[in-house]
């Protein structure tokens, strides 16, 4: 079930809150957590009933190790134990093909089948086996409330990567199932705003990179504005589509008095790469420096071991992605821009913040096309495009307006992978375009608006999400659900 | 919570009152509801027994009443639009001013006889009655007048403001030098085949999509059709069916062709099918297959012209052709 759709947002989600709240008030917070696990397992079961007995056995599994690493006098035995069995089960069902073509590239598909969100419930679990045998989360938690922080629907699919230790004590907490007017109304307008951001500017912007990207990789020739303005447009889409999805956890969580981690610090005003790291997916960013980087080594050592480890947890966040080597080239190249950017900083005073937030939105940019494209040969003919080695072409209508133009523009009449291919496609593109790109690089995100600023944007936006909702032909499935 | 109510409902009605009376498309809608306006006014003109053709684009693009009309001996109307515009707009619009002995002729487009329901409510006819046609819009549905309402969404918020800008700009559409325009009876012309030459390369890569049987049955337009043809059977309007033109490479498959058929003849209605079922070479086509080039266009419309002549050879009484209005 996708938390924009109208089976959740009418269906499932007044379901699941009156219910939770129902049973906290009349029976007891344990049966709302139990509920709230009915409710969750439901959730998940919704698209394939087939991988419940598979987070179900992931969920027993890795409470009977934690409890068996908190009484073994061999604790770190139970932990690789714990993390082997785990990885292993992410390596079966998302690499295994992946790994199989590398080594035998003839060899026939396995043709496994991705368990809906099996990399981010393994992260989880991970981190709580990691922070039970750290000593970071101290108490074991029942098996219920365990359950409950696992399969929790608002992170359940799509994160954000919460910390056991950030979770678990407010599962625990006695006044959880209590509702509270304003937790639920605070709740209610985060969500509706990350609702927003998924149906009207992301889906939007999908539509727009799906024909340029799809070009692409039919082997189309796509001139200067094609290929730069379908990139443009899926950083938008993947930005407004997993922040907006990120929004709606927080809110959906905020509604059941939990408070989720912030996963999205517009990104996009990063100043250098670094710093866009820490605002884009903030929490798996979190996670990998805390749980791979860091017992790597961290910075404690060597400049060039600290190079290598770096690449290795970009390459690996890359690889996270997808079992695919587009994934990896991404990694890599972000990795690549870390380190450049680390030596740059031992070497150089800092640049002008305006240059270097440039800079870095250029970086990042580039860096989507081996994400979005299909194929290497996809990315090359995209960066080809972007380069202007397949020329610059314009709209006649704009050559004629502007007639400076012609000396670098080709005149056609219409751009055929750009937008709908229709006479004014380029200054729709553009108009959406600026105002994407105003929105993320001149506006607060929704965590860091005013309530009054807030309500202001539910304004602006609340009819647009309710048209898409309940009038669009298509609703695009969030794109992080592939991971 | 109270904020929050305020906010959703102020956005509701800032939203549905922005694309009732301020946002509007004057130049790509503007251009449909012209000819939409164009034609409905040309039937008001006719008093005497008519042929309104009715269709999506291959009406006028591949059907010319300017031929049709001195072989039929009767006026002649080409009033397809366009395939997105929804059949019932359509026929709401024609039903007033068809007659006793008026012919409807329908070579719809495949596609109109199975567009979901959903899909047709949000059609630009959908857009352009909220905006322009409040009188037709009310004696729809209310699920109809509900979907315009919510018919328009972001990028035609941001196009409005484009295209009102161009209009008031004196914006010269490039698409008129490039492919024509449309005469008295509606129909288009300056297709040549000269121009359709540019094209060639697009008309080459269509893969045509042919709809199944079960889903021409099944159809929400075939409804609307068959609606339509016993709205007309009563009221002494004869209505014919038709084939759209399309690739002679690319033919309707024939159970879908015996459903398309039966939609007509089962309400009592005729059918008409040429020998080479509207199938052409991609050579006789402008840009689409829906689209025949002039040429081709005048000949398509001599032979359905004789065959209309040939099926209502018992009802028709051969006039003198009415002149152009």
């Amino acid at each position: 079930m996708m938390f924009h759709t109208i089976a959740f947002i009418l269906g499932f989600l007044p379901i699941c809150l009156v219910g939770f709240f129902s049973l906290g008030r009349f029976l007891h917070t344990r049966w709302a957590l139990l509920w709230l696990v009915a409710c969750s397992l439901f959730f998940y079961g919704w698209w394939n009933p087939d991988h419940l007995p598979l987070l179900i056995g992931s969920v027993g599994l890795n409470y009977a190790v934690a409890v068996m690493l908190r009484r073994s006098d061999r604790p770190r035995s139970w932990l690789g134990a714990g993390i082997t069995l785990n990885l292993a089960l992410l390596g079966w069902f998302k690499y295994a093909d992946f790994l199989l073509h590398i080594v035998a590239p003839a060899a026939p598909s396995l043709h496994v089948t991705l368990p809906l969100a099996i990399s981010f419930f393994t992260f989880q679990q991970i981190m709580f086996l990691v922070d039970i045998s750290r000593g970071t989360t101290k108490t074991q938690p029942p098996l219920l409330t365990y359950a409950s922080f696992v399969t929790f629907f608002p992170h359940l699919i799509a994160g954000p990567i919460v910390r056991p230790s950030e979770i678990l004590p407010q599962l625990a907490g006695p006044d959880l199932a209590r509702p509270r007017t304003d937790a639920i109304a605070d709740g209610v307008l985060i969500f509706l705003l990350g609702l927003g951001k998924k149906l009207v500017l992301a889906d939007m912007f999908g539509g727009f990179a799906d024909t340029g990207f799809d070009a692409a990789a039919h082997g189309a020739t796509l001139t200067y504005f094609e290929a730069w303005y379908a990139t443009l447009a899926y950083a938008l889409q993947i930005y407004f589509d997993f922040s907006g999805y990120s929004d709606m956890a927080i809110g959906l969580a905020r509604m059941l008095n939990v408070r989720f981690p912030l996963n999205f610090d517009s990104p996009y005003q990063a100043t250098n790469i670094a710093d866009f790291w820490r605002r884009w997916h903030i929490t798996l960013g979190a996670f990998l420096r805390d749980y791979l980087y860091i017992p790597l080594g961290g910075n404690r050592i060597g400049p060039l071991r600290q190079t290598g480890n770096l690449m290795v947890t970009m390459l690996l966040c890359g690889l996270w992605h997808g079992a695919a080597w587009n994934f990896v080239i991404w990694g890599g190249l972000h990795g690549l821009l870390i380190v450049i950017h680390k030596q740059y900083r031992r070497l150089f005073p800092p640049m002008p913040p305006a240059c270097g937030q440039a800079l870095t939105l250029c970086a990042v940019i580039l860096a989507w096309v081996p994400f979005r494209a299909a194929s290497l040969a996809a990315s090359l003919a995209m960066l080809r495009g972007m380069a202007g080695l397949n020329g610059v072409a314009l709209p006649r209508m704009i050559v004629t307006a502007l007639p400076g133009l012609r000396t670098i523009a080709e005149p056609v009449t219409v751009m055929p992978y750009l937008g709908d291919a229709r006479t004014l496609s380029f200054p729709e593109l553009s108009a959406c375009l600026l105002l994407g790109w105003l929105i993320v690089l001149t506006l607060p995100n929704v965590h860091r608006m005013t309530v009054r600023t807030r309500h202001w944007t539910l304004t602006g936006s609340f009819a647009l999400s309710m048209q898409a909702l309940f009038f669009a032909p298509h609703i695009a499935p969030f794109l992080y659900f592939q991971f | 919570m109270r904020r929050l109510l305020i906010a959703c409902a102020a956005s509701l009605i800032l939203y549905g009152a922005a694309f009732t009376w301020l946002l509007d498309r004057p130049l790509t809608l503007g251009a449909l509801r012209a000819r939409i306006e164009a034609t409905v006014a040309l039937g008001e003109t006719i008093q005497q027994p008519k042929l309104v053709i009715l269709a999506g684009s291959n009406g006028p693009f591949s059907h010319r009443c300017e031929t049709i009309e001195p072989i039929i001996g009767r006026p002649c109307i080409n009033a397809g639009v366009a395939v997105g515009v929804g059949l019932d707009y359509l026929f709401t619009r024609w039903k007033p001013l068809l007659h006793p002995g008026d012919l409807v002729y329908l070579p719809l487009e495949e596609t109109q006889y199975v567009r979901p329901r959903a899909t047709s409510d949000l059609g630009p006819d959908a857009t352009i009655m909220l905006r322009h046609d409040h009188a037709t819009l009310v004696t729809l549905p209310l699920r109809r007048q509900i979907a315009a309402v919510f018919a328009s969404d972001l990028r035609a918020a941001i196009m409005s403001v484009i295209e009102t800008a161009l209009a008031d700009d004196g914006f010269d559409d490039p698409r008129a030098a490039a492919g024509g325009g449309f005469n008295a009876w509606g129909d288009h012309v300056g297709h040549t085949a000269a121009l359709a030459r540019l094209n060639q390369s697009t008309l080459a890569a269509i893969v045509p999509v042919h709809p199944t049987a079960v889903q021409i049955q099944a159809g929400y337009g075939s409804r609307l059709v068959a609606d339509f043809l016993r709205w007309a059977g009563r009221h002494g309007v004869r209505a014919i069916g038709g084939l759209p033109t399309g690739f002679s490479d690319s033919p309707i498959r024939d159970d879908s062709l015996t459903a398309i058929r039966a939609i007509y003849r089962d309400q009592g209605a005729g059918f008409l099918e040429l020998p080479n079922r509207s199938r052409y070479p991609r050579s006789a086509f402008f840009d689409t297959q829906d689209h025949l080039n002039e040429t081709a266009q005048i000949d398509h419309s001599v032979a359905i012209a004789e065959a209309l002549v040939r099926l209502t050879a018992t009802t028709l009484t051969v006039r003198t052709p009415a002149p152009p209005p």
